[in-house]
């Protein structure tokens, strides 16, 4: 998460104005959506990638890694499209295996569908990690709050946003503190014990927090209701927009040729 | 010269502990004055700032800022926040927002000042606290001097007239604290009050103008640094005597400085 983070604030485009980003990859995952053709998947993943190599300057390999963790995910999930079981055995498959008195099976309609599944979620996962990697999350927010999104909710948010990283390096202190005297290596039980305990300690200090918090706020003149912020500088999209267009053309592109 | 603040036998008791945080509290902060406030943990040096915000109101006794009685309603509350700034012991309890720019921002916002004047005291404040090179950076990823002076920072945007801290400079570097040191030095420059706890006895000596003894939630002794080192007493009941020399070499063993 920290490293998702990093990158996100790191990237040459991260002080772009975020509804350009958002735009793009909003409209690339809608289209991976609507636009029922393999190739449609694909060439959203080669636009993402270029984008984030190119454009954002991400290093070539970040945005590799975080695709394949999704797509083992992916792979995973639809398997059960692939595959499909039953008791008689189908002629029309292209492959088929016996297991005791299943046939396991394989359909040319099947395979297609897998491959169309697997290139749609795989283009829609690209779009959104190419707004994740480049976009920080506090733009998003600030964009939310532009588009009328409920203020509590955008609160709320940058307020977990925030406090999970104070809470993670609680986590992490306490985590070397028992650590060190051995509450992780002695037994199971042992390590169970301290896990326990952790979370508890964790818990009663997340609530003493929030109410030092509280007092903080208040003496900075929060009176209830919805956190102020003023709007943020970005550079505002320009020939950005034409990146936008780019891309949902080749997609309409390849959707019309194939 | 009145005192900015004027406790009169204030007594503050958290819900359910048994015994008083705050028992019969008497003390006056002089005006333009370097303060340090001084004691063991637990002797009451945070419920007392939290009672100069108006945060924790006493239970008996009264709280005065610049001769006036504190009054809890939300205007006079406004009023005195902006009037007196609070920057709390950890800056991570203190800043809300993961942005810096947002986290400054927040105070003057809350004045219902427009948003030139806001962003103006932002980047002022910014500039008070060495940070402008930080305003687009994430709070999370902050070192631990930076976020003290973020923390500052969003105190300052403010523009107050007392600034109290508590224990600004525990856990940060000798080079955090000179930039600590030299933000408070600029704001005591323009007339204007600092108060920080501190368990520093070198930064009593040699920094502050005046200083504030406490033990159990009461008052032992206030008045300048020079008025404690020659004030036996008070310093062989707080048990300084015992430790002041092993930290001041110029402090003798047995017996007061003799300046």
């Amino acid at each position: 998460m920290r490293i998702i983070d990093r990158y996100a604030y790191q990237n040459r485009i991260s002080r772009l104005d975020p509804a350009c980003k958002t735009g793009i990859a909003f409209g690339a995952l809608l289209l991976c959506l609507l636009l029922n053709k393999p190739l449609v998947g694909l060439t959203t993943i080669a636009w993402m990638y270029f984008l984030a190599v190119f454009w954002a300057r991400l290093n070539w390999r970040v945005f590799g890694k975080v695709l394949l963790a999704e797509s083992a995910f992916l792979i995973l999930a639809s398997l059960g499209v692939f595959f499909s079981v039953s008791l008689k055995r189908d002629v029309g498959s292209l492959w088929d295996w016996r297991l005791a008195s299943f046939w396991i099976s394989v359909s040319r309609a099947s395979l297609q569908q897998g491959m169309l599944l697997i290139a749609r979620a795989a283009g829609a996962a690209s779009a959104m990690n190419f707004l994740t990697l480049t976009t920080p999350l506090m733009d998003l927010l600030e964009l939310s709050r532009r588009w009328r999104i409920p203020a509590i909710l955008v609160d709320l948010t940058a307020i977990i946003y925030r406090f999970v990283f104070v809470l993670l390096d609680r986590f992490n202190i306490m985590f070397m503190a028992q650590d060190s005297r051995l509450g992780y290596t002695a037994s199971y039980a042992r390590t169970m014990n301290s896990a326990g305990l952790l979370g508890s300690r964790l818990f009663i200090n997340a609530f003493q927090h929030s109410r030092r918090l509280q007092l903080a706020l208040e003496s900075r003149g929060y009176e209830g209701g919805d956190f102020r912020a003023l709007p943020s500088t970005y550079q505002p999209c320009r020939y950005q927009a034409w990146i936008g267009v780019a891309v949902f053309a080749s997609l309409f592109a390849v959707w019309g040729v194939t | 010269m009145i005192p900015v603040f004027e406790f009169k036998d204030v007594c503050f008791q958290y819900p359910g502990h048994d015994e008083f945080a705050l028992q019969g509290f008497n003390v006056k902060l002089p005006q333009g004055e370097k303060i340090a406030v001084v004691g063991r943990n637990g002797s009451g040096k945070s419920t007392f700032f939290l009672h100069c915000n108006g945060l924790y109101r006493p239970n008996s006794g009264g709280v005065f800022f610049k001769g006036e009685s504190l009054a809890y309603d939300r205007k006079a509350l406004r009023q005195l926040r902006q009037q007196v700034g609070l920057a709390f012991q950890n800056p991570d309890d203190q800043i809300f927002s993961a942005n810096v720019f947002q986290d400054i921002s927040f105070g003057p916002l809350n004045l219902d000042l427009d948003e030139d004047e806001v962003r103006h005291r932002v980047q002022s404040a910014a500039e008070a606290c060495g940070i402008t090179h930080l305003l687009q950076r994430p709070t999370h990823a902050l070192s631990g001097g930076e976020k003290a002076r973020v923390a500052l920072a969003g105190v300052l945007a403010m523009e107050p007239e007392v600034l109290i801290a508590d224990e600004p400079m525990t856990s940060l570097d000798p080079w955090a604290r000179l930039s600590i040191f030299e933000i408070f030095e600029r704001f005591h420059e323009q007339g204007k009050t600092i108060v920080m706890a501190t368990h520093s006895l070198s930064v009593v000596r040699y920094w502050s103008s005046y200083v504030i003894v406490l033990q159990a939630g009461r008052v032992t002794f206030s008045g300048t640094p020079k008025e404690l080192l020659n004030n036996p007493r008070v310093l062989e009941e707080t048990g300084l005597s015992k430790i002041w020399w092993k930290v001041d070499p110029a402090f003798p063993e047995n017996g007061a400085a003799d300046f």
